[in-house]
């Protein structure tokens, strides 16, 4: 496997983040699900053990919060749900992330003629 | 392939955990390590029903490698408590610090130092403290509030710093006048301020020194 390059990687670990807050946006998750909706949708393909850290920083930032619950599965499972500040947060984070990209896509446009 | 075989890498992956995670409270580790252990008990048994799961332990193994490594989650959890360690003291600064208060306690318990340095900042958060109230009330008891020099039998220097309740004894001279207003509240603060920064490095040491050993048992 070809090693991700590092800004690959940061810019994947900085957008982590808003994506965790966006498969939150309709409704309550544990983290496995968390992760599948990431890989489904986005190829954010992380390594898995990171996203419960980043959940925990989430959390403790008021951002989402969680609790356990029993289920079918046999064992609880930890669910985590965003917050009214949470909801915001994502908000405000999508409005800039989509600027930023639509600015560096027009910085990009004299690449694409390189690339045709 | 037997079951209590993958439940005993997944009881050794948690206590790996559990090792690294030392210096973490004791509830969160274990909530952590709880929602480790159903994440691999989730995989492990979407694995083992799916139709291409052939038995062999490398499918298994391939579940916890995803994780990553014990040290690498215990050190990413690790790091982000230091960033809320961080953020609370910056609102040490501002508000009288409740959490150093709890930290400064735990640190009493383990001997005279922490004892010393408990007594060292009530000393300083109380002399702060009777500066401002001495320069807030010297505008209602303009003859009695400040910084007064009281004469003494023996002729001794005696300073006191009076509030302004009760009166003052003859023969007492007034040092500062109406100057105790500004130097009162800026020395206080500025009192208040090194106290909180010597509770805080002392605190910090004391944590430090607890974390390089445990580091050192484990």
């Amino acid at each position: 496997m070809e090693m991700a390059e590092k800004w690959e990687v940061q810019v994947r670990r900085g957008s982590l983040e808003l994506a965790i807050l966006a498969a939150l946006w309709d409704g309550e998750l544990y983290g496995l699900e968390i992760l599948r909706t990431l890989a489904a949708n986005c190829a954010l393909v992380v390594p898995e053990g990171t996203i419960y850290p980043l959940l925990s920083r989430l959390k403790s930032e008021g951002l989402v919060s969680s609790a356990w619950e029993e289920g079918e599965a046999g064992h609880p499972r930890k669910y985590y749900k965003l917050t009214a500040n949470g909801r915001r947060r994502a908000l405000q984070m999508a409005r800039f992330w989509r600027s930023f990209s639509a600015n560096l896509a027009g910085m990009l446009e004299p690449l694409d003629k390189e690339e045709r | 392939m037997a079951e209590s075989e993958t439940t005993k890498k997944i009881d050794v992956y948690l206590r790996r955990l559990a090792g690294a995670l030392q210096g973490l409270p004791e509830e969160q580790a274990r909530d952590i390590a709880e929602e480790l252990r159903g994440h691999l008990v989730d995989k492990i048994s979407a694995l083992e029903s799916s139709a291409m799961w052939s038995g062999g332990a490398a499918g298994v193994d391939a579940v916890f490698a995803r994780l990553g490594t014990p040290e690498e989650i215990a050190r990413q959890y690790v790091e982000l408590n230091g960033g809320q360690a961080e953020r609370v003291q910056v609102a040490a600064t501002i508000r009288p610090p409740l959490r150093m208060w709890r930290g400064l306690l735990r640190c009493v318990r383990l001997g005279l130092a922490g004892l010393l340095v408990l007594v060292g900042s009530l000393s300083g958060y109380f002399v702060a403290l009777s500066l401002i109230c001495c320069a807030l009330l010297r505008p209602l008891h303009p003859h009695s509030a400040g910084l007064w020099k009281i004469p003494d039998a023996a002729d001794d220097l005696s300073l006191s710093l009076r509030m302004g309740f009760g009166s003052v004894p003859p023969g007492s001279r007034d040092l500062l006048g109406v100057w105790i207003v500004p130097i009162g509240i800026i020395a206080g603060l500025g009192l208040f301020f090194l106290t909180v920064q010597f509770g805080r490095w002392r605190l910090r040491d004391f944590f430090s020194q607890r974390r390089a050993r445990a580091v050192a048992a484990f």
